[in-house]
């Protein structure tokens, strides 16, 4: 047995000292104290007033006492489940846990038999959801695009009955507003067994997005609302771009959007203390030549870096971002983009990292790209797992056992501990020059495509309960009856 | 060249923002026309501004502080220039149509426009269809641009070119749209003059559809 003794169990990286993030900290609440935001909500805006924070119009600030309060009432660990109770599909959120999965919204989609941009289309999201159920490094499940091809009122509703039945995985739900809300919420309560089953045992996470800067507009509040009302999970999660709707400086874009989402915060602790939150949100650099909010930039990892450390300083997990690139195909700046983010992502130990497979600067979704990046993500989880000192791996018995010119090969030792101390490749190549050759001298992009449509081909997702199948078309029926005459 | 008409265009490709009002009238007093200090000093300053962004060699930052100069020296010049009649490259009015609060990429229009040489009203966000189709009458602008960041709003564009056509100005002004759902074959589909990728294309354009790109 050891004594005194002190053991770092994985790789840990740390950017900002204690007194940065105290700095840092006080930064965000001077901000919400003095600032303030605008808050386009009457009943967020009263929910705030009655407790404690000072309305002028629109404009809203809250003293540094009510933010650190809803900082308290909010949970550092909680755990999302899989709908299907599939223990390897639940989502243990907490202090050096990192999960990883894909993004919301976007326009296009790389064709899985062409892979050629096109806009994406209903039928792209069982495929989405049923490739994050195979991929064994992607934990959680979003769509990878707006649904183009139904009503417009209806892409998120759709996208939700499209991804609930093809993965059990737990999915962060995207909405528009408030009717989308309570439609994908009344599929997964079905699913659960009721309101109060789904309050112990919550099988997914809503999602909103305030403005930045400082401005948290009517649909993201009704959605917050409506989430901490029925006791969602709830992410809240601002997208500001430094040097355009943010400072330039990492520091002041960690600082305006921690002020963002804490408002949020504020408002959901208010209506339901306890509500789990995940604090946001996506931080990057105008590029100052494209004009585009960059999602490959080095400053995204060492921003998003930042305000994962603030944020578990102040006892909230975080959203983080990594595995995406600007590039517009499948190719080296890709995968260099992507692997160096989700990388970092894995080493700050950000808790829920999604806009894996973004490529064109989140401008088309590519399940290519996220199923590279799950080879990239099972890399950096074995850095990340780091090195195990015992007396055991310390090897000092089948040291002595082999001694000078032996070999390892036979050892019950390595038989023992290789396939824990080795990390298995999936997609990357290690064979000799002539095996790769006879083998057809593939490469990482074919080999990415091959499995992407041999897991179409082969993989089952646990089926839903039938009558939840019936309240998905009972929902999906309802919003088309919503919105026929428009 | 004369030397002024140098230091002015050197004072708009290094944004000089103060030095601008003193300038312009230097040359004025030296009885350089107005229309000699837009299109020699001023003009020939963004052109060479325009170039380097194009290549990489100047950011946005830096082009619209040149603009900001620009702008500065033409406080002093428009009244001349309208009194001696010069044919002025034109107005673009712009806004963020209703319900759409995200206007980042609309601001830059604004400005990148207002580098080019255009007189720039921006209506601001969340405009009414009805705002943009009295601003029409109200200000005469050659282009009209709109701006949608959501797939909900940026349908709020083909509303508002039909209540443009309704309030009888269709006909009057040439419409742009931009923002990031939006494409070529949308702008085609709702009936709008052209479609700009980005803010910088966007200027592009409006300087096509006044006949002077």
């Amino acid at each position: 047995m050891r004594t005194n003794y002190r053991v770092n169990s994985g790789v840990r990286f740390r950017m900002l000292s204690k007194d940065q993030l105290r700095e840092l900290y006080w930064g965000v609440l001077h901000v919400l104290e003095y600032t303030g935001l605008e808050v386009h909500h009457d009943e967020a805006r009263d929910v705030l007033k009655k407790a404690g924070a000072w309305v002028d119009g629109l404009r809203v600030r809250i003293p540094s006492y009510l933010v650190r309060r809803s900082l308290k009432m909010a949970p550092r660990s909680f755990t999302i489940f899989a709908r299907d109770g599939n223990p390897r599909h639940d989502i243990h959120i907490g202090p050096g846990r990192a999960h990883f999965g894909p993004g919301p919204t976007c326009p296009n989609f790389a064709d899985i038999e062409t892979l050629e941009r096109r806009p994406y289309v209903k039928a792209d999201v069982p495929q989405v959801a049923k490739i994050v159920d195979a991929l064994p490094n992607i934990d959680f499940c979003e769509s990878l695009g707006t649904v183009s091809d139904v009503h417009h009122d209806l892409g998120a509703l759709y996208e939700f009955a499209g991804m609930f039945p093809n993965t059990s995985k737990p999915i962060v739900a995207w909405s528009y507003d408030r009717h989308d809300s309570a439609g994908i919420h009344e599929i997964a309560v079905a699913e659960a067994g009721g309101q109060e089953a789904f309050e112990r045992r919550p099988n997914y996470v809503h999602y909103c997005e305030p403005l930045s800067p400082l401005v948290s507009t009517y649909e993201a509040l009704e959605k917050l609302l409506f989430a901490a009302k029925h006791r969602i999970p709830l992410i809240f999660t601002p997208c500001p771009i430094a040097g355009g709707t943010a400072p330039v400086t990492a520091a002041g874009i960690i600082t305006m959007a921690a002020a963002e989402s804490w408002m949020g915060l504020t408002v959901a602790q208010a209506i339901q203390p306890g509500l789990p939150y995940i604090m946001g949100g996506v931080l990057s650099v105008m590029d100052m030549s494209a004009m585009i909010l960059a999602y490959g930039a080095p400053e995204l990892s060492l921003m998003m870096a930042g305000i994962t450390e603030l944020a578990h300083y102040a006892g909230l997990p975080l959203w983080q971002t990594g595995g995406c690139t600007d590039s517009k195909t499948f190719d080296a700046q890709a995968m260099i983009e992507g692997s160096m983010s989700v990388f970092f992502s894995a080493l700050s130990g950000g808790d829920l990292t999604h806009d894996v497979g973004y490529t064109e600067s989140g401008m088309t979704g590519s399940v290519f790209q996220l199923a590279a990046m799950d080879e990239a993500i099972g890399y950096s989880r074995r850095i990340t797992r780091g090195i195990e000192v015992n007396e055991d791996t310390l090897a000092v018995d089948a040291i002595h056992n082999v001694g000078p010119n032996g070999h390892y090969l036979r050892e019950p030792h390595t038989r023992r501990h290789f396939k824990s101390e080795f990390w298995l490749p999936n997609l990357h190549d290690r064979r000799n020059f002539e095996e790769w050759d006879m083998m057809g001298r593939t490469t990482m992009k074919g080999r990415t495509v091959a499995w992407v449509r041999e897991i179409l081909a082969t993989h089952q997702p646990s089926a839903i309960k039938s009558e939840t199948e019936k309240v998905i078309q009972k929902v999906l029926e309802a919003g088309e009856d919503r919105v026929k005459d428009q | 060249m004369s030397e002024i008409l140098e230091q002015i265009s050197t004072a708009v490709i290094e944004g000089e923002v103060e030095e601008m009002v003193d300038l312009t009238e230097d040359a004025l007093g030296d009885d350089i026309s107005a229309e000699d200090i837009l299109n020699k000093g001023l003009m020939a300053g963004m052109d060479y501004v325009g170039v380097e962004f194009k290549a990489g060699n100047v950011f946005v930052p830096e082009v619209l502080r040149s603009a900001r100069a620009m702008q500065e020296s033409m406080s002093v010049l428009k009244p001349l220039l309208e009194e001696s009649g010069v044919q002025m490259l034109g107005k673009v009015l712009l806004g963020t149509v209703k319900g759409d609060l995200h206007d980042i990429g609309k601001n830059l229009v604004g400005m990148m426009c207002e580098g080019a040489g255009f007189e720039v009203k921006d209506l601001g966000k969340d405009i009414a269809p009805e705002a943009f189709a009295d601003a029409v009458k109200e200000f005469e602008p050659d282009v009209l641009g709109m701006s949608a960041l959501l797939t909900t709003t940026m349908r709020v564009m083909e509303t508002t070119i039909n209540v443009l056509e309704e309030a009888g100005v269709r006909d009057k002004v040439k419409v742009m749209i931009g923002g990031a759902p939006v494409t070529q074959a949308f702008s085609d589909q709702i009936g709008a003059d052209g479609y700009a990728s980005n803010a910088a294309s966007a200027a592009e354009l409006a300087k096509q559809m006044v006949g002077r790109a």
